[in-house]
């Protein structure tokens, strides 16, 4: 059977399985973590083939293609898409949703996983396009799962300018798709990423140009990039705990990805100078206004997602540092993943426990849940990018690469505001984790099996900082080829 | 230049942009619907005129698409939104009416600038008709950011939707039919799922002024 | 020759606007069910204000005496400019566009200061209502009148006029309908005609051109009067001849000018029929929203310029 099939069918079987369910069962629940994780499994299908070096395709046309840069976001969306399946609402036990709302977020959650993955193998960019506005309808549907004026308020800010976000990338692939068509006439394939690259040569550089400006804004409002951020914070914070994991460990990479995909399309055309300045820009403003809004920060879940802006920003950053900087910036996006659903779902036992997201009013979280805590402080010192995690040496791959295109100033600036996020969440941190537990709080651990999964994530970050497995950087040099002239 | 087929288009286009216009100039709602569904029939128009000068019959199907779902359909939707809804009108949006107009005058300007390139690359007769598309874009992005009703943001969304299908269609003729139906299958869902939510923040706020969205900050 | 031909056009420009004017108060009445007053009532009425006694007021300076004589004659010199009957004309060569335009707004100023000038209330308020309005609408007048200049190569409006003879299908040109569309507006609030003001009212909330002349009396209005109606006929003719110019004759035979003349009657009833529709069907604009609808016109001379500057 196709790996294709593997990879795409579980989610979607998944999806169809608890709409059909009527009322909702526990065995849907079941049914669909099984089979998320099918698709962790297709994806290391074709992380080996990539390794033999022969690159997967399928369909008429090759109208599905996973090569090194989508098998790593299909990994990563693959692996969060099953610790929300396995640890989402709807497992049979007491977690405070109601079977209506479970039976809505297997239905969302898994065409949400679909989406997702039908977007970084589609070789057709039109496709590309399609999918991705699709995962902002099924990400909206979710969102206000428990109605308050807050989540309503947070969805409906996230639909408006995500929707607009989309159609303006739109209006980038048009405009794509005009200069190829002006260049080499009408097309059934005109669409497709790899016909587009193979002639970018020839196309027009203004108009590519103007075509790459619409993408990076469109694309970037999904990935989070200031100044088109706003909508962030509320839809991350507002969202049940499994889906602003999704939303902000692979959502934000999907976005990245696609901005990708018309980067290397630009750069074979007009080299990487263009794209580079864009880059740096949106990142350094995105690193900023996150940093300064860490400060003030009274909500944790919102913490956490100003601290992914604070991430997708470094990425792109990264993606302006020539070869290694791209290198850095993909481990970087593999190491954020894991550690930002990690976080999101440790988030969700705190407020299921503390039954409020407010930092002040969350202390002594190493007596009352000593495991949750030890991970959730380890979760933190990950994300500020301490060692021994992954996102240490991510980081540090992304300064050499600074210093080596000859930009100094630029890491400088970065650090600084990297060290004004890390005390601000630090401090926060101390705040949650030390002190007189919080008075009615119930003290010992909920269920500990969740925890299995996390600690794993937890485990993988402290080995991707120790070391690169060699297969890990066979695949990143495959996406700096594809990406870089 | 001259030809018909580049007048008419250029006709068309200008009177798409107008239509998007009239969400500057008026305040109620149903003005607005009117608007959009008058300026998603004569967008059908368009692309059935450079379907049959083009001689592509694709795009037959994609005019009458268009106009069954963003000239009859969303608009009927819409009117029943804003008959529940219709006690509010645009009173007095976050930048007034006449600085609204003076604003998207040079919008349209700014436009004409940023498509000097691709009406300088283009062949085709309907060339001249993509700064107007690129300009109701920029007017519906600004419409979006400077009114306070949430019906009003969805119909400028709706428009910029319309706005991006045009130059689509003046520049390439259109793209490719498959993607076209699933973009258009997109839309639906999008402007269904925005509509789900407009009647969500009515009963959350009893209201859909969106300024009092207002309480999740920093 | 042609010196002829202007003075003839003038004094046809001065001798039809008052009739002008009271076909459409006539078509107005009959829309209104009612029998309305004979098409050339205004003639009766300005011969009647010209034997009237003037009486001013003691608080009015050397200003309120000359302003009539101002716009009157500023309003007859644009006739001389503005293609009614023929292109090219001898005094072409001394107005063009913007010559117009600001014997148009010396006319508006003149009008404003006599208001002020005698210090009554309702003159004050015409006066400034009146500036706010022109704010918006002559720089629109210019604009739209400039979009065709573009199209044609020059700003002389018998230049105009010649070109778009010459190529019929640029009537369709957006840059020509916005241009029109933007134009018609303007000649509404220029002539003071619903829904910015009404011609026919003096109630204190709703006048404009009304306030300013309502110290006048004798001579002084009559000529007043007389100049109102002759801005509404060079704007007709203005709408009529630089979008449809067919019948303006261009070489100067006895034939061509009947032509011209029986082509400038047709556009001038038509175009009056269509203000007298508009302003039975609509109502009055709030003032405060006026500025609005202006702004709808300056943004239509806008993109009529962009359209006819980028579009070539």
């Amino acid at each position: 059977m196709s790996p294709f099939a593997l990879l795409l069918g579980p989610p979607l079987l998944a999806a169809v399985l608890a709409a059909v369910v009527v009322p909702y069962r526990p065995l849907v629940g079941w049914t669909g973590a099984l089979l998320s994780l099918s698709s962790v499994g297709a994806a290391l299908v074709f992380w080996s083939r990539l390794l033999a070096g022969d690159v997967p395709t399928s369909g008429p046309g090759e109208f599905l293609r996973a090569d090194a840069l989508s098998t790593l976001l299909a990994l990563c969306v693959s692996v969060v898409g099953a610790l929300a399946a396995w640890l989402g609402p709807g497992m049979g036990e007491d977690d405070g949703y109601e079977p209506a709302q479970a039976r809505r977020f297997r239905i969302f959650s898994s065409l949400f996983t679909f989406t997702m993955l039908f977007a970084v193998t589609a070789n057709n960019v039109g496709f590309m396009w399609i999918a991705i506005e699709a995962t902002t309808i099924t990400s909206a549907m979710l969102i206000p799962l428990h109605v308050t004026k807050a989540s309503v308020e947070a969805s409906w800010k996230y639909i408006l300018i995500g929707s607009i976000g989309i159609a303006l990338a739109f209006g980038g692939t048009v405009l794509g798709y005009f200069d190829f068509v002006n260049m080499a006439g009408r097309q059934d394939a005109a669409l497709h990423w790899t016909v587009l690259r193979a002639s970018a040569a020839h196309l027009h550089p203004e108009v590519i140009k103007l075509a790459f400006v619409f993408i990076l804004v469109g694309y970037g409002t999904k990935a989070g990039l200031a100044p088109m951020h706003t909508w962030l914070p509320d839809a991350h914070s507002e969202a049940p705990a499994p889906l602003s994991a999704m939303m902000s460990g692979v959502l934000l990479a999907v976005a990245l990805y696609a901005v990708m995909r018309w980067e290397a399309v630009v750069n074979a055309t007009v080299g990487t100078g263009f794209t580079d300045g864009l880059y740096i820009t949106l990142g350094v403003l995105s690193v900023a206004i996150a940093a300064f809004s860490l400060v003030i920060q009274r909500n944790y879940k919102r913490m956490l997602a100003y601290s992914s802006i604070e991430h997708t920003g470094l990425i792109c950053v990264g993606l302006a540092l020539g070869p290694l900087g791209t290198f850095a910036a993909m481990l970087h996006l593999l190491n954020h993943t894991l550690a930002k659903s990690m976080m999101f779902f440790l988030a969700g036992r705190v407020l299921h426990r503390y039954g409020t997201t407010e930092i002040a009013r969350v202390s002594g979280l190493l007596k009352v849940m000593p495991w949750t805590g030890g991970l959730f402080a380890a979760g933190i010192l990950a994300v500020v990018g301490l060692p021994p995690f992954g996102l240490f040496v991510s980081e540090f791959a992304l300064f050499r690469a600074g210093f080596s295109v000859g930009r100094p100033w630029l890491v400088a600036l970065i650090l600084a505001l990297l060290a004004v996020a890390f005390v601000s969440m630090i401090g926060h941190l101390n705040r949650m984790l030390y002190g007189v537990p919080t008075a009615g709080v119930r003290t010992g651990e909920d269920r500990l099996w969740p925890l299995i999964p996390l600690g794993l994530c937890a485990t993988t970050l402290v080995v991707l900082g120790i070391t690169l497995p060699a297969p890990l950087e066979t695949l990143l040099r495959q996406i700096v080829a594809i990406v870089e002239r | 230049m001259d030809s018909l087929f580049s007048q008419l288009s250029v006709l068309g286009s200008s009177l798409v942009l107008l239509f998007g216009l009239i969400l500057l100039w008026r305040r109620g709602i149903s003005a607005y619907v009117g608007a959009f569904a008058a300026q998603s029939m004569v967008l059908s128009a368009v692309i059935a005129i450079v379907g049959y000068f083009g001689n592509d019959h694709e795009l037959y199907w994609v005019a009458g698409t268009l106009f069954l779902l963003k000239g009859l359909v969303i608009p009927r939707l819409l009117r029943r939104m804003e008959r529940r809804f219709a006690v509010e009108r645009e009173m007095e949006p976050y930048v007034n009416t006449a600085s609204s107009l003076v604003v998207s005058g040079l919008l349209v300007l700014f436009g004409y600038m940023v498509t000097r390139p691709l009406v300088g690359l283009s062949q085709l007769p309907t060339r001249a008709g993509m700064p107007l598309a690129m300009g109701l874009v920029l007017v519906s992005l600004f419409v979006v950011i400077s009114r306070k009703k949430a019906l009003t943001q969805v119909i400028g969304f709706l428009m910029l939707e319309n706005g991006l299908a045009l130059l689509a269609v003046l520049g390439t003729y259109g793209i490719p039919l498959i993607v076209e139906l699933g973009v258009a299958l997109d839309v639906l869902m999008g402007f269904l799922v925005m509509q789900i939510f407009v009647y969500r923040i009515h009963e959350t706020f009893e209201s859909i002024d969106v300024e009092q969205l207002n309480r999740l900050r920093y | 020759m042609g010196y002829v031909l202007e003075v003839a056009q003038a004094a046809l420009a001065l001798a039809l606007a008052p009739g002008l004017a009271g076909l459409i108060r006539w078509l107005k009445a009959r829309l209104q069910n009612r029998r309305g007053a004979p098409v050339w009532q205004p003639y009766w009425e300005l011969a009647k204000l010209f034997q009237k006694e003037v009486v001013v007021s003691s608080n009015a300076s050397w200003l309120f005496r000359a302003a009539p004589f101002i716009v009157f004659a500023s309003t007859t010199a644009v006739t001389f400019l503005v293609p009614i009957l023929a292109v090219p004309l001898p005094f072409d060569g001394l107005g063009d566009l913007l010559v117009v335009v600001y014997l148009l707004l010396l006319s508006t100023f003149f009008l404003s200061l006599g208001g002020l000038d005698p210090g009554s209330p309702f003159g004050g308020m015409g006066a400034s209502r009146e500036m706010t309005v022109a704010a918006l609408a002559e720089p629109t007048v210019a604009l739209a009148i400039f979009a065709l200049a573009l199209a044609a190569g020059s700003t002389n409006l018998g230049q105009i006029v010649a070109r778009t003879m010459a190529d019929p299908g640029a009537f369709l040109s957006p840059g020509h309908l916005l241009a029109f569309g933007a134009l018609f507006i303007v000649t509404l609030a220029e002539t003071g005609r619903l829904p910015i003001d009404n011609p026919a009212t003096h109630l204190e909330l709703t006048m404009i051109h009304e306030a300013m002349v309502l110290e006048y009396s004798g001579r002084y209005l009559a000529l007043i009067e007389w100049a109102a109606a002759v801005k509404l006929f060079i704007f007709f003719a203005l709408l009529g001849n630089l979008f449809i110019p067919w019948g303006v004759s261009v070489v100067l035979t006895p034939t061509t000018v009947a032509v011209a003349v029986a082509s400038l009657l047709v556009k001038l009833v038509v175009l009056a029929a269509v203000v007298a529709v508009l302003e039975t069907r609509i109502a009055k604009l709030r003032l405060f929203r006026v500025p609005e609808l202006l702004s709808v016109s300056f943004v239509l001379a806008l993109l009529a310029v962009t359209s006819s500057f980028l579009l070539k």
